[in-house]
């Protein structure tokens, strides 16, 4: 109770910082304000901080389009503008500077550059690396790796693959693989991305 | 507002120059010229409280626009109120607005007259561009006066400032921000919580969240034809507009003016309608034919009264209730008086109240008043003991006026007052003016020697301190005090009595008092012809030989009366009423009388053509003459009037049966005796 007492915009801005991608900062400064700082005193930001989260979550889920950006901007000066409290239009100037960063316009074109928004990337094994030995297998909390492991004086096996509907992107079989045949890929380029 | 013109400012709205009252808030002073700033949570008279954001202006000089409903005008003031920063902010608002409301305006009751309609076609708002966002509350329609639909509800907090204002204090904000709802304390359904049905709520409402609970396909606003009256059902005598439609009414709201103290009317004055087409309904004259009433035609009806009247003359009596119109007192008066001959004519508002006691009684200005004095009264919304009163006294001092409450008993109102001066009345008011003198304002010899021994104590002190402090104190007695409280006026301020009966002063003022025996004495016996009018609060027969009943419904004493007369009600019978605070109000003929019923006025002008002789139909004129106001109040005796002591509940209850019992206010006293 004390502690949300005191706290204030700018401490959850602070902790918003510590994500490197625009949109999750955007994001989980806005969740972090609903439960707390929120008062609901006044439209703009009672409806509008609620609206920003919904558009947020469409954006880094891969769902977004040019509106939810738009859309986003609109809530953002508003707020800054008419909303009751310093707080609220606070919480305008913030969204709108996370807005304003090319990091966060990429997102329109399903590329986030710091790769914290998940739903743009994939983890894939490359069959020409894998070797089948099966350690990512034993660190996948989810079940997401299906494949046998090699056995020697036996043909015929599955081969090594991620289930993508399984898979939580956690990356944690990344650094297991000892052929570096687990790679993170964008999914709009194609294209490997650095883990 | 008195002296609201005095001090004026001049500033520019919109290119418009406009000359305003200083005190005025921008959203007022535009409304004053014309021009309208979008709002959904202003409330005229209550402070602005600037949620919804809508009546953000721009003003010259100043880096952020401001809320129009907070801020006062100044002189040189040079306001924008349709920029096109202001008017984004709000189309945004009433679009995310539409995000959470559903869009079904072609079948909305409210269609018409609600707010977010009017501002999304001005917006050019289809629909929202925003995420659609359905809250699935359950609707709150478990009584029948009023339905909650939170599906509806914009949040903007209307009615839980409405209902905490007026000191019902039922509705309040669960939650916050999007997720908040209207509630009842625990959410529990409105019949389950202290609501009074009041239905204050519905008159705020700007959508369609709060509305009479049987309003679906009995029409819209604009189908209606909407016509100010006033509620005749108890002592208060609120301002109502009623909606009709076809000649029939659908609704009834509160009439006084938006942001007076005065505009509120209880659940009898919102929904007691419906009893006009009640079983019990009269449409046309009964007489008794053996032991048994049957229906009669209007000639064999008056040919009978009119007989029986002739032949008791002298020996004929006529009792009223006090909720008659002007015109009706003044034309039985005549009948009783100058046709049928007898001194005996009488109201029950002589059961509690003394004639002079209305007829002296001053005239004031509720919402200019700053500090009011209760004497021996104890209003109460709940009770519906003069609700409207209760209702307006907290409003007023919800807006800053004091309260003195005197009385013997715990009042309602005590929890609210700034001083309560207990003990005797008459003791209590011999010490406020003794205190008063002491603060030297002008004292009347005479009364300084009146009250030389009475106490004074630290509660009077402070009591007077409020009264030397006011500009505009309002004594507000019951009748049997009048005389003393009416003393303080010779230092400061107005007295008013409030009487039990609507027109308990207009029909005072017009003469119908008796000169031969008292209401209550021939209530008890021994009259030939005793004439009843309207509800009289007597159950069982009064031993008279004859005895006739005019009322619009068939009560328990018409099923025993020999010959039953059909009247109108108020709602269907043009003429005027004084109301407690002095003002002369008209009452339009706002439907037809159901049947054959005719009113009051005009039964008796036939009778007494039946009998011979001619009664002009009452004018306006009379009915001025007659209240006119003495300029000066003499000294009274500091005392109180004796054998006026009725049960007020009892009284109301009593003289509103037929229209308790033949709407669904009968739901109400049936929930209440099932609780």
């Amino acid at each position: 109770m004390t502690e949300q007492k005191e706290l204030n915009v700018e401490d959850i801005r602070k902790e918003a910082e510590e994500k490197h991608c625009p949109a999750q900062k955007a994001l989980y400064y806005v969740e972090k304000f609903l439960d707390t700082l929120m008062c609901g005193k006044c439209f703009p930001c009672a409806f509008g901080t609620y609206e920003a989260r919904v558009r947020l979550k469409n954006i880094i889920s891969a769902q977004g389009t040019a509106t939810d950006s738009a859309l986003l901007r609109r809530i953002a000066r508003v707020m800054t503008e008419a909303s009751r409290c310093k707080r609220g239009k606070d919480t305008g100037r913030f969204l709108l500077e996370w807005i304003d960063t090319n990091a966060f316009k990429a997102h329109s074109e399903r590329r986030c550059p710091d790769q914290e928004c998940l739903a743009f990337i994939e983890f894939r094994i490359d069959p020409d690396k894998c070797i089948m030995c099966g350690d990512c297998q034993a660190v996948c909390k989810f079940n997401a790796i299906v494949g046998e492991k090699k056995k020697p004086f036996l043909s015929g096996y599955l081969p090594f693959e991620i289930i993508q509907k399984r898979c939580t992107k956690c990356g944690e079989c990344v650094p297991v693989c000892p052929t570096h045949a687990i790679a993170k890929v964008e999914l709009e380029t194609e294209k490997e991305v650095p883990v | 507002m008195e002296g609201s013109m005095s001090n004026t400012v001049k500033l520019t709205i919109d290119g418009q120059e406009v000359q305003v009252p200083e005190h005025l808030t921008i959203i007022d002073a535009a409304e004053q010229v014309g021009i309208h700033i979008p709002n959904l949570c202003y409330l005229k008279g209550m402070k602005g409280i600037g949620a919804c954001r809508l009546c953000l202006v721009e003003i010259e000089g100043m880096r952020a626009p401001m809320i129009a409903c907070n801020t006062r005008v100044k002189e040189g003031m040079v306001i924008h109120t349709k920029t096109e920063k202001v008017q984004e902010i709000r189309k945004f608002v009433i679009d995310l607005i539409l995000s959470m409301h559903p869009l079904d305006c072609m079948t909305c009751t409210k269609a018409g007259v609600c707010n977010l309609q009017k501002y999304a076609y001005e917006f050019e708002l289809k629909e929202s561009s925003f995420t659609r966002k359905t809250l699935g509350y359950p609707v709150d329609e478990a009584n029948p006066f009023i339905k909650r639909d939170p599906e509806y509800c914009i949040l903007c907090g209307r009615c839980v400032r409405v209902c905490k204002e007026q000191g019902t204090n039922v509705l309040e904000f669960m939650g916050r921000g999007i997720g908040s709802k209207v509630t009842t304390a625990t959410d529990k359904p409105l019949q389950e919580s202290a609501c009074t049905f009041c239905g204050s709520c519905v008159d705020a409402c700007p959508v369609n969240a709060l509305l009479e609970a049987d309003r679906w396909r009995k029409g819209r606003e604009w189908e209606y034809e909407k016509v100010n009256s006033v509620c005749l059902l108890c002592g208060n005598g609120c301002d109502i507009t009623v909606s009709t439609k076809d000649g029939v009414i659908q609704k009834i709201n509160a009439g006084a003016a938006p942001g007076s103290s005065e505009q509120y009317i209880c659940a009898y004055g919102r929904f007691g309608f419906d009893c006009i087409e009640a079983e019990t309904r009269l449409t046309a004259p009964l007489k008794k034919v053996d032991g048994e009433l049957k229906e009669t035609t209007w000639e064999d009806a008056l040919k009978i009264v009119s007989d029986k009247l002739k032949k008791a003359g002298k020996e004929a009596g006529f009792i009223s209730t006090a909720g008659i119109q002007n015109e009706d007192a003044l034309a039985l008066k005549k009948l009783a008086s100058t046709v049928v001959k007898t001194k005996h004519y009488d109201s029950s508002l002589s059961l509690y109240a003394s004639p002079e006691s209305l007829t002296e009684s001053q005239a004031a200005d509720m919402d200019a008043a700053d500090v009011i004095v209760l004497v021996g009264l104890n209003p109460s919304q709940w009770e519906r003991r003069l609700p409207a009163l209760d209702a307006s006294i907290r409003k007023r001092v919800s807006r800053g006026a004091k309260l003195i409450v005197v009385n013997s008993s715990e009042t309602r109102l005590s929890d609210i007052a700034a001083v309560g001066l207990g003990g005797d009345e008459i003791a209590s008011l011999k010490g406020l003016a003794k205190a008063l003198g002491h603060k030297s304002l002008k004292a009347d010899r005479k009364l300084t020697a009146l009250v030389k021994n009475a106490a004074v104590t630290e509660e009077t002190e402070k009591a007077a301190d409020l009264i030397v402090q006011a500009t505009e104190p309002l004594i507000i007695t019951s009748p049997g005090f009048f005389d003393a409280a009416a003393n303080l006026t010779l230092f400061k301020g107005k007295a008013v009595t409030a009487g039990l009966e609507s027109n308990a002063r207009g029909v005072a003022l017009m003469g119908m008092a008796t000169k031969g025996r008292t209401y209550r004495q021939m209530a008890g016996d021994g009259m030939k012809v005793l004439y009843a009018v309207g509800e009289v609060p007597i159950q069982e027969r009064p031993k008279a030989d004859f005895l006739v009943v005019q009322h619009s419904h068939l009560t328990a004493l018409a099923r025993q009366a020999d010959v039953v007369l059909p009247s109108a009600t108020f709602l269907e019978s043009a003429g005027t009423m004084i109301d407690y605070l002095g003002r002369l109000k008209y009452l339009p003929k706002v439907i037809e009388p159901q049947g054959q019923a005719k009113n009051h006025r005009d039964i008796f002008i036939q009778l007494a053509k039946k009998m011979g002789a001619t009664i002009k139909r009452p004018t306006e004129a009379e009915v001025k003459k007659a209240v006119k106001v003495k300029a000066k109040q003499p000294l009274r005796p500091f005392a109180r009037k004796e054998g006026l002591e009725i049960s007020p509940d009892a009284f109301i209850e009593s003289i509103n049966a037929s229209v308790i019992n033949g709407s669904r206010l009968l739901w109400l006293k049936e929930a209440e005796v099932s609780a």
